[in-house]
């Protein structure tokens, strides 16, 4: 390898992670800010996303930035990140004015950030990825630095990121694509890290090990910036957090002078967040919540239930997606009136059950029965869920044509499609944009809801809900998974639902019965294994290469 | 021994009719891999056969085949531009660009030697014949006794292997095809290396074409690339999006032609199209998955987002 060789002192700069000061404590007070956004302001044609907003992070510090669905989390992260310029004010990176240079200019000045979905190329391999957005890999001739796979691997094994770099990226798990995106950021002296909504695809073990990382990342002197929705996990990771509100800042508090119930009404602004309320975390221990006395419909799913006979049936079915996501021999029924809970590590074959129960996916064997429509809130909303270029109300008409409610004649009844676009719009607070404004111009969250709303109203028979509250903020959270459990109790012939989720609290609260998929099976939990480390231990009993069986959970 | 002779010259023509369609191929890949798929690329191929007539004429068949070149290049920039830069159908606008090719170059043609059918006689590019090698039986003129534009081909192989999968630019001009979104997190300039990527392609669509008409023909006629540039997006194909796998395929195609004419010539009782049509039924073959694994980039022929 030659070109190692023409001139450069190889490890000038860019030793990983080498330039921020280390050895500084966490609070330096002193130091020169990490990142410093001064004013900045930032609309989306009507939508005003950042207003005039200060921000302030400190080298060493993990910075919790919180704030509702479209309050502007993602869109300070992308200014900071320079994927968006500001419309006004000022972004500054160690000091230097991050001007025009857009993405190049603030990695050059060391800013990185993983995104919430991960901005890796699924087909190049974990090394590839990282090369890909660290300059210092390679020679001023373009060729392949001596020595810089030594030194990633190194700093994956100082972070503690186990990750295997040669596989493509499409072929990792979720949990390793993470790693990735972080080594990715890691490998090249890195003062800012921003990570978007890090732990939504992490089961409840894998959380504690990612703060772990950030808490060394940190450590070694570099500002970390965790966006996030989960009040519980920004108070246990973070120094330091911020609350946006409608795009502008509310406040900025260190840890020890922040309560969950003040965070909370500094995000919701309305001096609290109403009936539903924060969402109460029941950890009930046997009977499935507060869902027990209405669930006397409710079969256990393994008896043969004469009056109640399954909406939804798999039996020995095995089906895949071409990215070997797989579900292989697996049976299941579901019934009216019950919430079936699917929990399990992302990518363990959920995907591809949740497309065969939609109806999307045909199964290579076995039998499959289904009901006609189904409602269907898929993973991936955007992707699968939504046509951006449509308005919110031509997204409601493409899912609901079929309805008689909504037909007229051979014509579609606009005006009720209309109508009932814009009750969903009030219903699910959609904010952002009404029933007349295209859909793609929604933030995340909002989208989500979009969705969400939607398929609600079209789950007479079967609702199949992926992680329906991913991405959503504390209210909009608490306020699906209400509308979820009244669905299921709702009048005389309520629907069968599968709640597909790697959120255990969510599955939890809301389930019947829980069922945890692993490689592509679903395993029913053992006798009063209803408890949050039972269920984590059989699904990382997955992922986990060892063979050892769970172990048996004391109750 | 008489067939001896007879494979022999079949050999020499088959890698004589794959030099253009490699060097376009080749091209298309490197486009093809930072996500533009080139449907104008037969408009190259014929603006480099014109290209090259003319700037042979004016200054003599080597500065022929760099106006070739650099004539395919300009019209891989104008469909870039639309394209790449102001994002338009990728299909659409190649084929545009390709039946305006087509047309034009016949109105600058018959504009400059008149409309008589008149054979336009080139001064055409030497062939090196290599000293004792070029007498080698069999495969010694097929690979000894080629022009300049066959080494060309031959060395790029290599040349873009190692740039594709060994260099940083390699790397970020593939991420450009299998991701937009990604490479542009990564600071890329994806609109850039869309369109450099793209013009390469080009030049080397019009260096075919300037082989066409200053190697292989001597002349220049109305739609002499006969379809070379779509060939050759079949050939990226089957060969995978790999160098060298694009110069077997298109060495593949040139066999399948020279038979084509062979059988032409011997008049066999043989339906000798059908040998033309073979590569184009592999090519499907290959993106339906028949040999193995092949996927092309991922974001190919998608909007780059200026």
């Amino acid at each position: 390898m030659p070109g190692a060789n023409d001139g450069h002192p190889r490890d000038s700069g860019d030793r990983p992670g080498g330039t921020a000061p280390t050895g500084q404590p966490r609070d330096s007070r002193n130091a020169p800010l990490a990142a410093r956004l001064h004013g900045v302001s930032r609309s989306f044609g009507r939508v005003v996303a950042l207003n005039d907003v200060d921000f302030e992070l400190r080298p060493g510090e993990i910075h919790g930035l919180l704030g509702e669905n479209g309050a502007g989390k993602t869109t300070l992260a992308r200014v900071m990140a320079g994927l968006l310029a500001p419309d006004r004010g000022r972004v500054e990176i160690g000091g230097r004015a991050l001007e025009g240079g857009g993405a190049r200019t603030a990695r050059e000045l060391g800013v990185a950030m993983v995104h919430q979905h991960f901005s890796l190329v699924p087909r190049f391999t974990g090394f590839e990825n990282v090369l890909l957005f660290n300059g210092g890999g390679w020679t001023r001739r373009g060729r392949l630095r001596r020595g810089f796979r030594e030194r990633v691997e190194a700093r994956a094994a100082e972070l503690g990121l186990a990750v295997e770099l040669d596989l493509p990226v499409e072929e990792l798990g979720m949990v390793e694509r993470q790693r990735v995106e972080i080594l990715k950021a890691l490998a090249g002296p890195t003062r800012v890290l921003i990570l978007d909504e890090p732990t939504t695809v992490l089961a409840p073990q894998e959380v504690s090990g990612l703060f772990a990382v950030l808490a060394r990342v940190a450590r070694a002197g570099t500002g970390v910036v965790l966006v996030a929705h989960k009040l519980d996990e920004v108070l246990a990771a973070a120094d330091r957090m911020t609350v946006l509100r409608g795009g502008a800042r509310v406040l900025t508090r260190p840890r020890g002078d922040a309560t969950e119930a003040g965070l909370v009404a500094a995000m919701v602004g309305r001096g609290g967040v109403g009936d539903g309320g924060r969402v109460t975390r029941k950890r009930p221990d046997g009977a499935p919540a507060d869902r027990a006395e209405a669930g006397d419909a409710v079969a256990d799913g393994g008896g043969g239930d004469q009056a109640n006979p399954p909406v939804a049936e798999l039996r020995r079915v095995t089906a895949g997606d071409p990215e070997g996501e797989r579900i292989v021999d697996l049976s299941l029924e579901v019934r009216r009136g019950e919430i079936v809970g699917i929990a399990g590590v992302g990518g363990n074959g959920q995907r591809t059950l949740a497309a065969v129960l939609a109806g999307v996916r045909k199964p290579v064997r076995g039998e499959v029965r289904i009901p006609r429509e189904v409602g269907w809130i898929p993973q991936d909303r955007v992707e699968e869920g939504l046509v951006g270029d449509f308005t919110v109300a031509e997204n409601v008409a493409f899912a609901l044509h079929g309805s008689a409610d909504f037909r007229n004649g051979p014509w579609l009844d606009w005006k009720r499609v209309g109508r009932t676009a814009a009750e969903m719009v009030a219903g699910m607070e959609v904010r952002g944009g009404g029933a007349g404004d295209r859909a793609g111009r929604l933030s995340g969250g909002n989208q989500q809801k979009v969705v969400a709303g939607r398929e609600l109203l079209r789950s007479r028979i079967l609702l199949v809900a992926e992680s329906p509250a991913r991405g959503l903020d504390v209210r909009a959270t608490a306020q699906l998974r209400g509308r979820i459990a009244r669905l299921a109790r709702d009048g005389p012939g309520p629907p069968g639902i599968v709640l597909v989720s790697t959120d255990l609290d969510e599955i939890l609260e809301l389930a019947d019965r829980i069922l945890v998929m692993v490689r592509g099976r679903l395993l029913p939990l053992p006798p009063h294994g209803r408890h949050p480390d039972a269920i984590g231990h059989l699904m990382l009993a997955a992922t986990t290469s060892s063979p050892t069986p769970p172990p048996t959970p004391t109750p | 021994m008489i067939e001896i002779a007879a494979l022999s010259s079949f050999l020499l023509s088959a890698v004589g009719l794959a030099v253009p369609i490699a060097l376009a191929a080749l091209g298309e890949m490197v486009s093809e891999r930072a996500g533009v798929i080139n449907i104008g690329l037969e408009g190259s191929v014929i603006w480099g056969a014109l290209g090259g007539a003319l700037g042979a004429l004016a200054a003599g068949p080597w500065a022929g085949l760099g106006t070739g070149a650099l004539c395919g290049g300009a019209t891989a920039l104008l469909f870039a531009l639309f394209a790449v830069r102001l994002d338009t159908d990728q299909i659409i606008t190649g084929t545009a660009i390709t039946l305006g090719s087509l047309g034009f170059t016949g109105v600058v043609f018959q504009g400059r030697f008149g409309a008589t059918g008149l054979a336009l006689e080139l001064p055409t590019v030497p062939v090196w014949e290599i000293p004792l090698l070029a007498g080698l039986p069999v495969l010694g003129p097929a690979l000894f006794e080629q022009a300049a534009t066959a080494w060309v081909a031959l060395l790029l192989a290599p040349a873009l292997g190692w740039f594709l999968f060994r260099t940083r630019w390699g790397l970020a001009l593939r991420a450009a095809g299998e991701s937009t979104v990604a490479a542009r997190a990564a600071g890329e300039r994806v609109v850039r290396i869309r369109i450099l990527a793209a013009v390469f392609g080009g030049c080397l669509a019009g260096l075919a074409g300037a082989h066409l008409s200053l190697v292989h023909t001597g002349t220049f006629a109305e739609g002499m690339s006969a379809g070379k540039g779509f060939i050759a997006i079949a050939v990226v194909v089957l060969g995978r999006w790999r160098p060298w796998g694009v110069l077997a395929a298109a060495l593949f195609f040139g066999c399948a032609e020279a038979l084509q004419f062979a059988l032409q010539a011997v008049d066999a009782d043989l339906p000798y199209p059908l040998f033309l049509a073979l590569p184009y039924v592999l090519s499907l073959a290959a993106l339906a998955g028949w040999f193995g694994r092949s996927r092309a980039p991922a974001a190919l022929g998608g909007a780059s987002g200026g």
